[in-house]
């Protein structure tokens, strides 16, 4: 297969970093991680899924099985930005989904809010909004997570603020 | 070491598992994922027995038992426990048995059925329906239908070493499934069907041709000939409600006269035709100094598997074609020749114990006798017609059979149609593990030295072993031979010959264990017990067998004579073999 997106770890990098995780235990989780993090859309092509599983040795499904095990791990591009929003037990009680829809409305996503539960890009790859289960931050509930920075207590007003100093970054 | 099983004390080996300490003292315990030599995943908590000292429940099929252990297998904590597990497993699982291919044949229905579940006690999770898998040409996958067992993983990685499936997703979204979820026909599947023989609902199935049959049977203008592999003579019979590895080659043969096909003919006739072609082929091999070992190339998922995984080997495979394909072949030149009919009016239905041979006729180079009319006959490339047109599993035929009306066991025994019903004992025995090697051997050996084998039974090839080896004398050399079923085994012999150890001149590789006998289209249950009773038969059927030998067989003779005109001749190498291809994985 060869490659054709532009946005696939070039090969030289990919055998360093096969090279550092090679016969290490663990070393497809490792590997799968360092790759996504080397590509500039954060995710796992085809293509780099194919080439981890040759330069391992590892199977192509077990590959795959790991990849869509991890919620960690993406299979498709992500936003510059990334925006999680805990749909946990407690923030859902704090009105987490209202929360949800506003992002979607604030950023003017022509979603379902729906598709924002499972994971949704803009279709100019500028943001990623997601949910998780639980941040583990529930009496400071609900909490978002924008670019790896958790917000707690979000409430409509912090939230437009906050998205806002996000748009303009 | 002694136990106590529901109050009663028993003397079971060191080692074993609760499980297996029931079954040993004659007390069955359900179970869905665990399955004897193929995968105990205790994911799907149906074995839980109560151990006295044990907090809670005890997965029987992981847990060993120990010396003095107290084993109760059946009180209400228990028989709560497995009920609650399998209506958690129905709240996705569709309740269409009716419809289903595996229906009366379900180990799933059958639990339902035992534990006396009457109603579906849970509503259904999983928010998106998966889609049925209809990309492969051999086999269908219903995830809707699975339990996520792991049984079918476990066949394709622990026995076949091929890796095609595997859990992917996680929570409601887990299945079973192939890389990027591109379907069984995209990967490097080789059609094997050992996950379908396994699968304990019908989420794994083979591709149904049976209503394809009827319509041809049905059509007067078709001239339908079936032909059956060496294994059904041993499988079909279980299908219809006999014991384990009956012999109903004659009932066999009655029955798809009943079912009115226009000739019951053999592939064992092409079986002694594969033998005749590819025993020449290891001599000039052996006397021009060619590619050795040589392989054998009557397995069709096998074959698929040296094309994913060792295409640099494929020098090794004799070009034979299998006899399925032979047969084929020579069905619609020769047959039709012979008896003045339009090859395009002719319908090639086989019946074989495999998925894997579904997609072996519809290989594109699988042509041979629309090439050999293209240019007699003046045949556009509409015309275009396969050597073999339906394969059906030995499973698909019982169907037919039971939607027929047919009263298998009370049938007559009737003898196959001439000529291509004309077989040998070497033919019958390459339905299991080492026939094919001791076929060739019976026909090499007296062609190289001109005198017949001391002892015409090669036991040193046959049994269950993975891998066997036997050294034969032949005029002064010691020639070495190997036999391998299942891939995982293929694999080590394949290693041995890419890193340059192979002490071999031939090979015989199966891809199923106890080769076709224990094919992946054969009936459900196939166990290790089962494939030794069928094996048993296809050996009694050989030995009963007034001629034993391929070269003897007189209707493969007159074939040459009047056609063929010699072993690997100009018009063997057109119709009886064939080239492979490197494919990626």
């Amino acid at each position: 297969m060869e490659a054709v997106s532009p946005y696939v770890v070039a090969e030289p990098v990919l055998d360093q970093i096969v090279d550092k995780y090679r016969d290490r235990p663990g070393m497809l989780l490792s590997t799968l991680e360092a790759v996504q993090e080397a590509n500039p859309l954060k995710f796992l092509p085809v293509e780099t899924l194919v080439q981890v599983s040759r330069k391992l040795s590892v199977p192509m499904t077990q590959v795959y099985s790991v990849a869509t095990f991890y919620s960690f791990f993406n299979l498709k591009p992500q936003g510059r930005h990334n925006i999680v929003v805990c749909r946990g037990t407690a923030c859902h009680t704090k009105g987490s989904r209202e929360l949800l829809n506003s992002v979607g409305h604030i950023l003017g996503f022509g979603c379902e809010p729906d598709e924002m539960e499972q994971g949704y890009t803009t279709p100019d790859n500028e943001f990623t909004i997601k949910t998780v289960a639980c941040f583990g931050q529930c009496a400071q509930a609900p909490v978002i997570a924008v670019d790896g920075v958790i917000h707690s207590n979000v409430n409509a007003q912090k939230l437009i603020k906050i998205l806002k100093k996000v748009k303009s970054s | 070491m002694k136990i106590t099983i529901d109050n009663q004390q028993y003397l079971v080996p060191d080692g074993v598992t609760i499980l297996e300490a029931c079954r040993f003292a004659g007390i069955s315990i359900p179970s869905l994922c665990y399955l004897k030599d193929v995968s105990s995943n205790a994911s799907c908590g149906v074995c839980v027995v109560e151990v006295k000292g044990a907090k809670s429940l005890l997965r029987s099929c992981i847990t060993k038992a120990t010396d003095g252990m107290e084993i109760t297998t059946n009180n209400q904590r228990i028989m709560q426990a497995r009920k609650m597990n399998v209506e958690l497993l129905l709240a996705n699982h569709p309740l269409d048995c009716q419809t289903c291919e595996r229906n009366l044949h379900c180990e799933l229905q059958q639990v339902c059925y035992d534990f006396g579940i009457t109603e579906r006690r849970f509503p259904r999770t999983r928010k998106q329906a998966i889609p049925k898998d209809f990309s492969s040409l051999s086999l269908v996958r219903d995830p809707e239908k699975c339990i996520l067992c792991g049984r079918c993983v476990a066949a394709c990685s622990e026995i076949q070493t091929v890796k095609a499936i595997d859990f992917a997703g996680r929570g409601q979204k887990t299945r079973i499934s192939t890389f990027m979820d591109m379907g069984l026909g995209l990967v490097a599947c080789t059609n094997c069907g050992q996950c379908a023989l396994v699968c304990p609902t019908g989420a794994i199935t083979e591709k149904d041709a049976v209503n394809d049959v009827w319509k041809v049977i049905h059509d007067p203008k078709k001239v339908v000939l079936v032909q059956t592999a060496p294994a059904i003579r041993v499988g079909i019979g279980e299908a219809m409600g006999m014991p384990y590895g009956s012999l109903v080659t004659g009932k066999m043969v009655a029955g798809l006269r009943r079912l009115g096909f226009s000739k019951v003919f053999d592939t064992d006739f092409a079986a002694d035709l594969t033998i005749m072609e590819e025993g020449n082929e290891l001599i000039h091999r052996i006397q021009h100094k060619g590619t050795l070992p040589m392989i054998t190339s009557c397995s069709p998922g096998w074959i698929k598997f040296i094309e994913h995984f060792f295409p640099k080997s494929l020098a090794h495979l004799s070009t034979c074609k299998s006899p399925q394909q032979m047969f084929g072949a020579i069905a619609k030149t020769y047959y039709a020749e012979q008896e003045g009919i339009d090859p395009r009016d002719i319908v090639v239905v086989s019946v074989m114990p495999c998925t894997a041979k579904k997609y072996e006729a519809q290989r594109p180079e699988m042509d041979g006798a629309f090439e050999y009319w293209k240019k007699k006959k003046k045949l556009s490339a509409n015309d275009r017609f396969f050597d073999v047109d339906y394969v059906l599993t030995t499973r698909e035929l019982s169907r037919m059979l039971k939607e027929a009306g047919i009263d298998f066991k009370a049938l007559p025994e009737e003898d196959f149609d001439n000529p291509l019903g004309s077989s040998t004992g070497a033919a019958v025995i390459f339905g299991a593990t080492g026939g094919v090697m001791e076929a060739a051997l019976r026909t090499a050996y007296e062609v190289l030295t001109g005198e017949p084998l001391s002892d015409i039974n090669l036991t040193a090839v046959r049994g269950m072993q993975g891998i066997r080896e036997a050294t034969i004398n032949i005029n002064g050399n010691d020639v070495k031979v190997a036999v391998a079923h299942t891939l995982k085994n293929a694999r080590i012999l394949l290693e041995q010959i890419e890193n340059g150890t192979s002490p071999y001149t031939f090979i015989e590789v199966m891809t199923c264990p106890g080769g076709c006998l224990g094919g992946g289209g054969q009936p459900i249950p196939t166990t290790a017990e089962i494939r030794k009773k069928r094996a048993e038969a296809i050996y009694a059927e050989d030995a009963h067998k007034i001629i034993r030998k391929s070269h003897q067989n007189p209707e493969v003779l007159y074939l040459y004579d009047y056609f063929l005109k010699k072993p690997l001749g100009e018009l063997s190498h057109h119709l009886l073999h064939t080239k492979y291809v490197e494919r990626f994985v």
